[in-house]
């Protein structure tokens, strides 16, 4: 079935302007983080305009943006290798034993709304002394990041033959042996998707650092706020503030498109 | 990361001898079942139970100022209070339902529209894939941030543009009435692509006979969308609903980085979402919030009950 | 391989998790490290750059948290209703959260070392912010910033429409404002916020200067005064009348001040804290020729806010409260007030207002300005409530429908009505 050659002309023109329109706000709010204030007030100069690298040079001194990325990594690396090792097994139990309710109780997390979650876990946490460090905010992010891999791995599992593990059963290997030998390198790929979705959702969270995180811990997200003052408003300042947490996910996203588009599209096509 | 590891494929005798006989190896591979999903569980229901517990108590309670002050037990006079408040809870009740039906309607269509596109393979289709993927992966806030300053009625560029076709500006994100389609344009164009790459896996997974066949048979290309490709794709569309659907009636970021708490002085963008936000961190108003969020939750839960369930009649 | 390197990593992570969650726990009674919580302002700026400077006097290791206004408000919100003692020294609006944090305890009784102190001398600080960070006879907070509203105009404006000087009263104002946005296309007469909330502590000096204000004497709702009808009218009218074409409803300083420093409008009242804004170059068109001008009289005379806009406090439920008022000594000290004020934010001692060094830095007249407002202003500039947000989201809503050309009169009617229901309810 080759397409028409009107078709091929429509389908270029028409993908051109999705591309465009997805694409050109990013492109702007780059542009806008080579700008200076004076530069982005002026709307004549919306391309003419002579570049600066100072909003970046700002942003990464004096506002100790480095100690963020260094924390928005730490606790969503952590966040997401702490749910793997929760996850990974609970979503094979859920998978082979077809324990669809347990399930929810898991993807529940997902549904409820975070906003409900705060108060009631800083009361907790912070009576247990655990406020201030990282403990609060990985945990936090944690229950972001398990459901998603719980999720994603078991439409994994579902769509994983059994015989390879039955046949590991013969052999002589355990259930616990034939899960760890077998089961697992088979799951690479979807362990892959599920760690980098799990990493991409914990780096962009929002809400559970905003009121979790503290002087040391803040991650990027939280810290885009330095630059909305009570007197002033740093636009360059901001949008390269913005470029610096999103550029990073970007282009890891880039790099392992594949996994992360299996992770997004998981269930899919389980119909 | 993305290395593929193939199977130990040693024969037994080759692998390391395992404690077989051990006692707690058997009880461990007995119980394996509740071995492995225990611990997720547990540790949702440990961060889920003692919230909503308590949630579910303040919201029968006249809480307010500090969660551990002085209240007092008033039954459910504030659900009675939030439930004919037409003031504030039913307009959020009203615009959560509309941003989230409109953002679908709309991400569903130009979506699918967009899956059609990229069905068959063409040339240049991995630079579409990654100005899809790129909105998708970045960050909400600063996403937020970044239609603020786009929409900025002084100095943004959307403006700008719109003066070059000869079109006056707009307030957009700061108009009474013009704000909140701003916020569900700015969903539509993050989470589009979302729904771009549920369908597009979707359609790939169809098989290509039934396509021929109405092809043979002299349909049009509308009718065989309509008649084949449209049923055959339909659980794909339903989990697509489903997924942006609890996302949608939870979006907080977008609205918070672009309108800030309570949404506008007329409120104009306060979801349910944001409504909870506000009463809890702005008012203070422990037992109303925690009312309000009881509520949301059980209409998320209920309009999710009712995804599944049409998924499910679906598939028969 | 695989499986060793899962085992590996997951090790690392527990012993990690544990280092983490040691590292929370080291909040003693007395220690030296002192947690303070700032909000993103030029005074936050100041004092940073000269920390170093403390902490080597004191032998305290400082940890600064900064957020947004909001954002701040937030992190209280969840941390002191814990009960946290993981602030110690907490940067917070007295008129806005001041007197809630009051009375739900979370501000350390700080009179006696007020008291106590001569060096920092307590009684040095202007009587109206102290009052206003004063809770049942208790000191509570330690005011740093200072704000009143001022007239900012455009002098090249001004002078080609045949003005040699800033208007006066009210009524000039509006003179003013109309005949500049006739003789300028493309330039509104007058800008100022129009948020619903936002507006309110702006539109406050009005209010006073028609004579009224928020809560009569007897503790009333009192917005459906007459005086308070016309200065709803007045301020909503001149937005309508004479603002920017196309005005949103959703302005805060930010939005308002673009259109300012925009070149795009030829008055606007607002705090003198944002000055800088419309004097640097590097963020305003106009900078060359701002001028500033007291509040122009309104039938009740020239009356301006004048109030704390932000003060320092200390968490009462620290357990580091010894060095967290050391802290406090230094920062609203009397020389680290002269340094702050002379780079622009106005402080609460009038030791220094009264040093002309102190606001040598200032445009003249901006200083003159603030001087009279100093002078002749109220104390507050929004109702002094608990629940602050929601009623100025309650008297603000007059405004917006002003601005939109509804019914003031009856808004106001309509404002005070429930603002009385809030009063009520607040009062049980």
């Amino acid at each position: 079935m080759r397409p028409s050659r009107s078709f091929r002309i429509f389908r270029t023109v028409a993908l051109a302007v999705v591309v465009i329109g997805l694409l050109a706000p990013l492109l702007w709010m780059i542009t806008a983080s080579l700008k200076t204030n004076v530069d982005i007030y002026d709307t004549g100069k919306a391309f003419a305009f002579s570049p600066t690298l100072d909003n970046y040079a700002n942003v990464l001194q004096r506002a100790n943006y480095v100690q963020f990325i260094g924390n928005s990594l730490w606790v969503a690396f952590a966040a997401t290798v702490l749910s793997l090792i929760l996850g990974v097994p609970a979503a094979y139990s859920m998978s082979r034993f077809n324990m669809r309710r347990s399930a929810l109780v898991v993807l529940m997390a997902r549904v409820i709304p975070g906003v409900s979650l705060l108060v009631p876990w800083y009361y907790v946490f912070s009576n247990l002394r655990m406020v201030g460090g990282f403990t609060v905010l990985i945990l936090s992010h944690m229950f972001v990041s398990l459901p998603l891999i719980v999720y994603i791995m078991m439409g994994y599992f579902d769509g994983l033959p059994t015989e390879l593990e039955e046949a590991a059963l013969v052999d002589g290997l355990t259930h616990i042996g034939a899960f760890r030998r077998i089961t697992m390198p088979l799951s690479v790929p979807g362990i892959a998707t599920a760690g980098i979705l799990s990493f991409i959702f914990s780096w962009n969270n929002f809400m559970f650092a905003l009121v979790l995180s503290g002087a040391d811990t803040k991650t990027l997200p939280v810290a885009i706020f330095d630059f909305v003052g009570y007197a002033s408003i740093d636009w360059g300042g901001l949008m390269a503030a913005a470029t610096v947490v999103t550029l990073p996910i970007m282009v890891i996203a880039l790099f392992v498109q594949k996994y992360v588009v299996s992770g997004l599209t998981a269930g899919a096509t389980k119909g | 990361m993305s290395t593929v590891t193939t199977p130990d494929t040693r024969s037994p005798e080759a692998r390391p001898a395992l404690p077989d006989g051990s006692a707690w190896s058997r009880w461990a591979n007995a119980h394996r079942k509740w071995l492995f999903a225990a611990p997720a569980m547990a540790f949702v229901a440990v961060l889920i139970v003692f919230p909503v517990a308590w949630t579910g108590y303040l919201s029968l309670t006249d809480a307010e100022g500090s969660v551990r002050a002085e209240s007092e037990f008033i039954g459910f006079q504030n659900y009675l209070d939030v439930l004919a408040d037409t003031d504030r809870f039913w307009p959020a009740v009203w615009r959560t339902v509309a941003f989230t039906g409109v953002v679908l309607l709309f991400e569903i269509v130009l979506g699918m529209a967009i899956a059609l596109l990229l069905w068959r393979p063409f040339r240049g289709e991995r630079w579409v894939r990654v100005a899809i993927l790129l909105p998708l992966v970045a960050t909400p806030v600063a996403v937020g941030m970044m239609w603020r300053l786009i929409f900025d009625p002084n100095i943004g560029m959307a403006n700008q543009v719109l003066s070059w076709v000869g079109i006056g500006p707009q307030p957009w994100l700061s108009g009474q009435h013009s704000a909140l389609p701003t916020t569900m344009f700015i969903d539509v164009w993050q989470w589009t692509p979302m729904v771009v790459l549920i369908l597009l896996a979707g359609l790939t997974s169809l098989s290509d006979e039934p396509q021929e066949a109405a092809l043979i048979d002299g349909a049009s290309t509308w009718q065989r969308f309509r008649h084949v490709t449209l049923p055959l794709l339909m659980p794909t569309v339903v989990v697509a609903i489903l997924l942006r659907g609890i996302d949608a009636l939870k979006t907080f970021d977008i609205l918070y980085a672009t309108k800030g708490r309570g949404g506008g002085s007329f409120h104009e963008v306060e979801t349910l979402n944001v409504y909870a936000y506000g009463l809890s961190f702005d008012y203070n108003d422990y037992g109303v919030s925690s009312t309000v969020l009881i509520i949301f939750f059980l209409i998320i839960i209920g309009v999710m009950w009712a995804l599944t369930y049409r998924k499910k009649g679906l598939q028969r | 391989m695989r499986r060793r390197s899962i085992l590996g990593t997951s090790l690392a992570v527990v012993v990690a998790m544990g280092v983490a969650a040691c590292g929370g726990g080291d909040s003693g009674e007395g220690s030296d490290t002192l947690r303070i919580t700032l909000v993103n302002h030029v005074w936050t700026e100041n004092l940073k750059k000269a920390l170093p400077e403390f902490e080597k006097q004191s032998g305290l290791k400082v940890e600064v948290t900064q957020l947004g206004e909001d954002q701040l408000s937030d992190q209280y919100n969840v941390k002191l209703n814990a009960g946290s003692s993981d602030i110690d020294v907490m940067m917070y609006r007295p008129l806005q959260e001041g007197k809630l944090f009051a009375k739900n305890k979370y501000l350390a009784d700080l009179t006696d070392r007020t008291k106590s102190d001569s060096a920092f001398e307590f009684g040095d600080f202007q009587p109206g912010p102290v009052q206003a960070t004063t809770y049942e006879d208790k000191v509570v907070g330690v005011p740093i910033i200072t704000e009143q509203e001022v007239l900012y105009y455009r002098k090249d404006l001004l002078e080609k429409s045949g003005f040699t000087a800033p208007p006066k009263t009210l009524d000039e104002l509006k003179a003013q404002a109309a005949k500049v946005e006739a003789d300028n296309p493309g330039v509104a007469g007058f800008v100022a916020r129009t948020g619903k909330a936002a507006a309110v502590t702006q539109f406050s000096s009005f209010l006073y200067s028609f004579g009224g204000d928020f809560v009569d004497a007897g503790g009333k709702a009192s917005v459906d005064t007459e005086q308070a009808k016309q200065a709803y009218a007045y301020y909503g009218g001149m937005l309508k009348d004479h603002g920017p074409e196309n005005i949103s409803t959703d302005m805060s300083w930010s939005e308002a001040m673009a259109i300012f420093t925009q070149g795009k409008a030829a008055f606007y009242t607002e705090a003198n804290s944002l000055y800088k804004n419309a004097t640097d170059p590097a963020k305003s068109k106009v900078a060359d020729t701002v001028g500033f001008a007291a509040f122009p009289a309104g039938p009740a005379g020239s009356k301006p806010y004048n109030i704390p806009s932000w003060a320092l406090g200390v968490n009462d439920a620290s357990e580091n409260k010894d060095n967290a008022w050391k802290f406090i000594q230094w920062a609203a000290g009397k020389e680290q007030s002269l340094v702050q004020q002379k780079a622009g934010v106005p402080g609460a001692r009038a030791s220094v207002w009264a040093n002309p060094e102190a606001t040598s830095t200032y445009p003249k007249d901006l200083a003159e300005a603030t001087t009279v407002s100093t002078a002749n202003g109220v104390g507050h500039d929004r109702p002094l409530v608990v629940k602050v947000a929601e009623a100025r989201e309650i008297v603000g809503q007059p405004i917006v429908d002003a601005i939109t050309g509804k019914d003031s009169a009856a808004s106001a009617d309509a404002a005070n009505e429930a603002f009385q229901k809030f009063l009520d309810d607040e009062a049980k």
